[in-house]
C-alpha cells in the first residue's frame, strides 16, 4: 500500500478527463451490445490520447439508472493495475458515455476467436490468469463481486498488461442492505447475494440455484471456467448427454457441436499443476474453493513469466481490434470485442450440476435426463437484469418441475391420450420426480421436504387425472361400461324397486284400512244391535 | 502475518483509540520528518482497515456483535467521527473507502438498543454541512455522499438537512456534468424526499412555493436528459405517496404544472413519457378540476387521445392500461366550454 506523504492525494486523484463530448473524436466502432456501443476514440485536449468510450443508451437499457449509477461508481472508485478503471462518465443526450483507457489488443475472447481457435499455450494462460487473479483478489478484498468473469471481459493492452473489465453486473456485498434491488434477499447472512447475474456458461451452480445465496466464491468458479475457456478456446459445454431437444437448442445457438467432434484438444497436454488449480476452482461446494488470494499462491503460478512474454507470444501479428470486430460482425459469430456480447444471450435452460473431469480437463454439465426439461424452471436473463423465477414459490426447482410436468396444470401438455400413452406419461412423471430428488441431493446436500411433499401431491393429483382420462377413454372406445353408468343403472333399478315396494306398501295399507273398517263395522253393528 | 499479531490481541476499544490518536496527528501540521509521517499514515490506514473488519467481518469470520458494540461506543464517546471526516482528504483511496464504509455501518449499530450515532450527529449538525459541501469537491463527493445518505436515515438529521439552506444546492448538484457525482446527489435528494414521510409532508407544505418552482424550472425543464428522467420519476413517488395528498391536490390544480407535464408527455423518451403519464393521470382524475385545467384538457383533447393510443409500456402492464382507460374516459367526458 503506497502511503507516501504527499502521494496519497495524488494516487487517489484522477487526472480529470473532459466531461464534454466535443473533446472526443470517435474513430471506430469496436463493440456492440444490446443497449451499448463501444467506440475507439481520441481525447483531443489530452494530447489525442486513445480512449474507449462505452455509450450506453439509457432509454433503451432496461436496467434502471440506479444500476448504471452503481456500475460507474464502482468503476471510478477502483484503483488497481489489473482492473479497468473509468476515466470519467457524463451524459450526451440520452446516452451515458463512460470513458475508459483503450486496451489496444481487445478482449482475450476476441483474440482467441480470431487467432487461437483451439486455445492458448499454457504459459500464456498462466500469465493471464495470474493477472486476473490479482484483480479478483483486490476486488474481493473490497467486498466487490465481479459476477461476470470470462475471457470476453479480460482485456489486454499492447504492452501485455491485463485488465479485468465490465462491471455491468458487479455488486458489492456491503451494499446488500442499502441497494433497493437486492432488498429481497432471503438469506440470513448479510454477505450473500441472491439474484442471478452473469453469463450462463461461466455461472457457478449456486448462482443458477440462487435461492441459497452466493458470495465471492462464485467468481472463483467463473475463474475456473475461464481457465478452461482459455485452454480449449471456448467455455465447456461438450459431451452433453443425448438429451435430444436440449442438445439441439444449445448446439444450434452456440455452435458447440464441433467441440465434441474435434477431439484434437485431447492431444493437447496440460500440466498437472494447471489441472489441479482448475479443479480446485470447480468444487461444487463453494466453501471448498480457494479464495483468490490463496489461489495466487498455487504452484501453477509459481514460475509464471512476465507480461512481456505475452507481447511476444500472443499479441504479435494480431489483427487490430477494429478489424476483428468487423470480421466478427460479418460472420456473426462470437467475434466481436467482448465488451457486451455476453449480455445478448437470452436463453432458458436448466443444469442440475456440473462434473469436472480432471483427466479430460473438461467440464461436463449434468442435465436432467428428462426430455421434459423444455418446461424450464428458471428463466435467466442477462445484461444486468435479474431473473424471473418461473414458479411463484421461488423456493425450489423441484416442486416447480413436478408441477410443470403435471399435464393438467400445463395447458400445452394437457392432451387427450390413449391408454398406452397415458401409462407412458405416468412413468415419465415418476421418472422426473425421482430425478429431482437426485438433483436436490446433489447440490443442496439435503432434500427440501416441503418441496418434495408439494411435488408428490402434484404428482398424485396428476395420477388421479390420468386415471379419469383413461376411464373416459375406455368408455369412449366402448370397451367397458363405466362405473358411473353402472351406478346410474343400479340407481334406476333400485328406484324402480323402491317404487314397486312403495306401491305394494300403499296397497297393503289400503287393505289394512279396509279390514279395520270392516272389523269396526262388525263391532258397531254387533254393539248397537 | 497473522501469527505475529496473535501475541497481543488488541480490543476494539484499543483500535479506535489508536485510530483517534493517529487522526489527531494527521490533522495537525507536520513538524516531524517525512519518513516518520509516512509511517504514521500507513499505520492509520491499517487501523482503519481493522475497524472495518471488526464491523463487517472478513472472508473467514462474521462480525461479532459484542465487538461491534464496543467499537461503536468508543467511536462516538469522543470525536472520532469528526476527525475521520475532516481527515478524509488526507487518506489514500483505499482508506477513504474503508472510512466511508465504517461511518455507514456505524449509523446502524445499536448499543443497548439505542442508535447512538443519531445522538452524536444531533449534537454535531455542522458535520452534515461538511458532508453536503463535499459534492463540490470531485475527489470527496462520492465518499461524503455515501456517508451523508447513511446519516439521513436518522429522521432528525434528515429534517435538519431538509430545512437547511443546503436543500437549494441540491438542484445544482443533481445537474453536475460528472455523472457519478450528479447521480449520487440525485440519490441523496431522493432519499431526503421519500424516506421520512411525515417530515417530508411537513417540509413540502411549508416550502411548497419555492420548492416546486425550482423543481419545475430547474429539474423537469432541464436540458439534461438524466435530470429530467430522474426528476419525473421522483415526482411520481412524491405525489403518489398518501402522506403527501395535500401537496398533490395543490400540485394538480396548477395550469403551469399541467403545461410542463404535457410537454414531458411529448418527449421522445419512452421512460419519461410513461413516468409523465403517472403524474398526468392525477390531473385528469382530479374531481375538482379548476376551469383553466379543464379548458386546457378540452383544447388538447384529440391530441392527448391520439398520444395515449400510442403510449404503451414495454412489458404488459394491466394497471397502466387500466389507468389509461380511466384517463381517456375522463377526458372524453369533459364538457367543452367553448361551445
Amino acid at each position: 500500500m503506497a502511503t507516501r506523504d504527499h502521494e496519497p492525494e495524488e494516487s487517489s486523484k484522477k487526472i480529470q478527463y473532459p466531461l464534454d463530448a466535443k473533446a472526443y473524436k470517435i474513430l471506430d466502432e469496436i463493440g456492440v451490445g444490446v443497449s451499448a456501443v463501444v467506440y475507439k476514440a481520441i481525447c483531443v485536449p489530452m494530447d489525442s490520447i486513445l480512449v474507449a468510450i462505452k455509450a450506453i443508451d439509457l432509454d433503451q437499457s432496461r436496467a434502471d439508472l440506479e444500476n448504471v449509477r452503481r456500475e460507474t461508481k464502482t468503476m471510478s472508485l477502483i484503483s488497481h493495475p489489473n482492473v479497468l478503471r473509468a476515466h470519467c462518465s457524463f451524459n450526451v443526450d440520452c446516452r451515458l458515455w463512460v470513458v475508459m483507457p483503450f486496451m489496444s489488443c481487445g478482449s482475450l475472447q476476441s483474440i482467441i476467436s480470431s487467432s487461437f481457435p483451439d486455445g492458448l499455450p499454457e504459459p500464456c494462460i498462466a500469465i493471464v490468469l495470474k493477472e486476473t487473479l490479482n484483480a479478483l483478489s483486490y476486488l474481493h478484498n473490497q467486498g466487490h463481486l465481479h459476477r461476470d468473469v470470462k475471457a470476453g471481459n479480460i482485456l489486454i493492452d499492447s504492452d501485455g498488461s491485463v485488465k479485468l473489465a465490465d462491471f455491468g453486473v458487479s455488486a458489492s456485498i456491503y451494499e446488500t442492505n442499502t441497494a433497493p434491488g437486492w432488498g429481497q434477499s432471503t438469506s440470513s447472512s448479510p454477505l450473500m447475494l441472491t439474484d442471478v447475474a452473469g453469463t450462463p456458461y461461466w455461472m457457478a451452480p449456486e448462482v443458477i440455484h440462487s435461492h441459497n445465496g452466493y458470495s465471492l466464491k462464485a467468481d472463483i468458479w467463473s475463474f475456473g471456467i475461464t481457465a478452461l475457456e482459455l485452454a480449449h478456446g471456448r467455455p465447456p459445454l461438450s459431451n452433453l448427454p443425448p438429451s435430444k431437444s436440449l442438445l439441439m437448442k444449445i448446439t444450434k445457438r452456440f455452435r458447440f457441436s464441433d467441440y465434441e467432434t474435434k477431439k484434437n484438444f485431447k492431444s493437447k497436454k496440460f500440466s498437472k499443476a494447471f489441472k489441479d488449480m482448475v479443479a480446485s476452482c470447480l468444487h461444487q461446494d463453494p466453501s471448498n474453493r480457494p479464495s483468490a488470494e490463496k489461489l495466487l499462491k498455487h504452484f501453477f503460478f509459481k514460475n509464471c513469466k512476465g507480461t512481456d512474454f505475452l507481447v511476444k507470444n500472443l499479441l504479435h501479428g494480431l489483427p487490430s481490434v477494429e478489424e476483428r470486430f468487423k470480421g466478427g460482425k460479418n460472420s456473426h459469430k462470437n467475434g466481436s470485442d467482448g465488451e457486451d456480447t455476453g449480455s445478448e444471450l437470452v436463453k432458458q435452460r436448466r443444469i442440475s450440476g456440473w462434473n469436472f473431469n480432471e483427466e479430460g480437463f473438461q467440464m461436463e454439465p449434468v442435465f436432467p435426463t428428462e426430455a421434459k426439461d423444455d418446461t424450464v424452471v428458471k428463466q435467466v436473463r442477462f445484461g444486468g437484469e435479474t431473473i424471473i423465477p418461473d414458479n411463484k414459490s421461488s423456493g425450489s426447482d423441484y416442486s416447480g418441475q413436478c408441477n410443470l410436468s403435471s399435464p393438467k396444470q400445463d395447458g400445452e401438455e394437457a392432451q387427450v391420450v390413449t391408454q398406452g400413452e397415458s401409462e407412458g406419461d405416468n412413468r415419465e412423471l415418476t421418472a422426473s420426480a425421482s430425478e429431482s430428488m437426485g438433483g436436490s441431493g446433489g447440490d443442496g446436500g439435503e432434500v427440501d421436504r416441503e418441496a418434495m411433499v408439494g411435488g408428490l401431491v402434484a404428482l398424485r393429483r396428476s395420477l388421479d387425472e390420468q386415471r379419469q382420462q383413461v376411464s373416459n377413454m375406455i368408455v369412449l372406445l366402448g370397451g367397458e361400461v363405466s362405473r358411473e353408468d353402472q351406478l346410474v343403472q343400479l340407481n334406476d333399478r333400485l328406484r324402480m324397486e323402491l317404487e314397486a315396494e312403495k306401491q305394494k306398501n300403499f296397497e297393503l295399507e289400503m287393505e289394512l284400512e279396509f279390514l279395520k273398517l270392516q272389523i269396526s263395522g262388525a263391532y258397531n253393528s254387533g254393539g248397537t244391535d | 502475518m497473522k501469527g505475529l499479531f496473535k501475541s497481543k490481541p488488541r480490543t476494539p476499544v484499543d483500535v479506535v483509540r489508536q485510530t483517534r490518536d493517529l487522526l489527531i496527528y494527521a490533522s495537525s501540521g507536520s513538524d516531524i520528518r517525512e519518513s516518520k509521517r509516512e509511517e504514521k499514515m500507513a499505520e492509520l490506514c491499517k487501523n482503519i482497515r481493522e475497524m472495518k473488519q471488526i464491523l463487517y467481518g472478513n472472508s473467514e469470520s462474521e462480525p461479532v456483535s459484542e465487538a461491534c458494540a464496543q467499537l461503536t461506543q468508543e467511536f462516538f464517546r469522543q470525536n472520532t467521527m469528526r476527525l475521520l471526516i475532516t481527515c478524509l482528504p488526507k487518506l489514500n483511496l483505499e482508506a477513504r473507502k474503508d472510512a466511508t464504509q465504517i461511518i455507514a455501518n456505524l449509523q446502524r449499530q445499536q448499543v443497548q438498543s439505542k442508535l447512538i450515532a443519531s445522538d452524536y450527529l444531533e449534537a454535531n449538525m455542522d458535520l452534515l454541512d461538511i458532508l453536503i459541501s463535499g459534492y463540490e469537491n470531485t475527489d470527496m463527493a462520492l465518499h461524503y455522499g455515501a456517508m451523508l445518505r447513511e446519516c439521513i436515515r436518522h429522521q432528525t438529521i434528515a429534517r435538519y438537512v431538509l430545512e437547511s439552506q443546503h436543500m437549494k444546492k441540491f438542484f445544482d448538484y443533481i445537474q453536475l456534468p460528472n455523472f457519478d457525482i450528479a447521480a449520487d446527489a440525485a440519490a441523496t435528494f431522493k432519499e431526503l424526499l421519500v424516506r421520512h414521510k411525515s417530515t417530508v409532508a411537513e417540509f413540502l407544505s411549508k416550502n411548497y412555493d419555492w420548492f416546486f418552482a425550482d423543481y419545475n424550472s430547474k429539474l423537469l425543464e432541464s436540458s439534461n436528459y438524466i435530470t429530467r428522467r430522474q426528476a419525473i420519476k421522483l415526482l411520481v413517488d412524491i405525489l403518489l405517496d398518501r402522506s403527501n395528498s395535500v401537496v398533490m391536490t395543490k400540485y394538480v390544480s396548477s395550469r403551469d404544472n399541467l403545461r410542463i407535464l404535457m410537454n414531458l408527455l411529448r418527449e421522445s423518451s419512452k421512460s419519461i413519457q410513461i413516468e409523465a403519464f403517472h403524474v398526468f393521470k392525477l390531473f385528469a382524475a382530479n374531481q375538482n378540476k379548476p376551469p383553466d385545467i379543464v379548458s386546457i384538457l378540452v383544447a388538447n383533447r384529440s391530441k392527448l387521445l391520439r398520444l395515449f393510443a400510442d403510449l404503451k409500456t414495454d412489458k404488459e402492464d394491466e394497471q397502466f392500461e387500466a389507468d389509461k382507460t380511466q384517463v381517456v374516459r375522463e377526458i372524453v367526458a369533459l364538457e367543452p366550454r367553448d361551445r
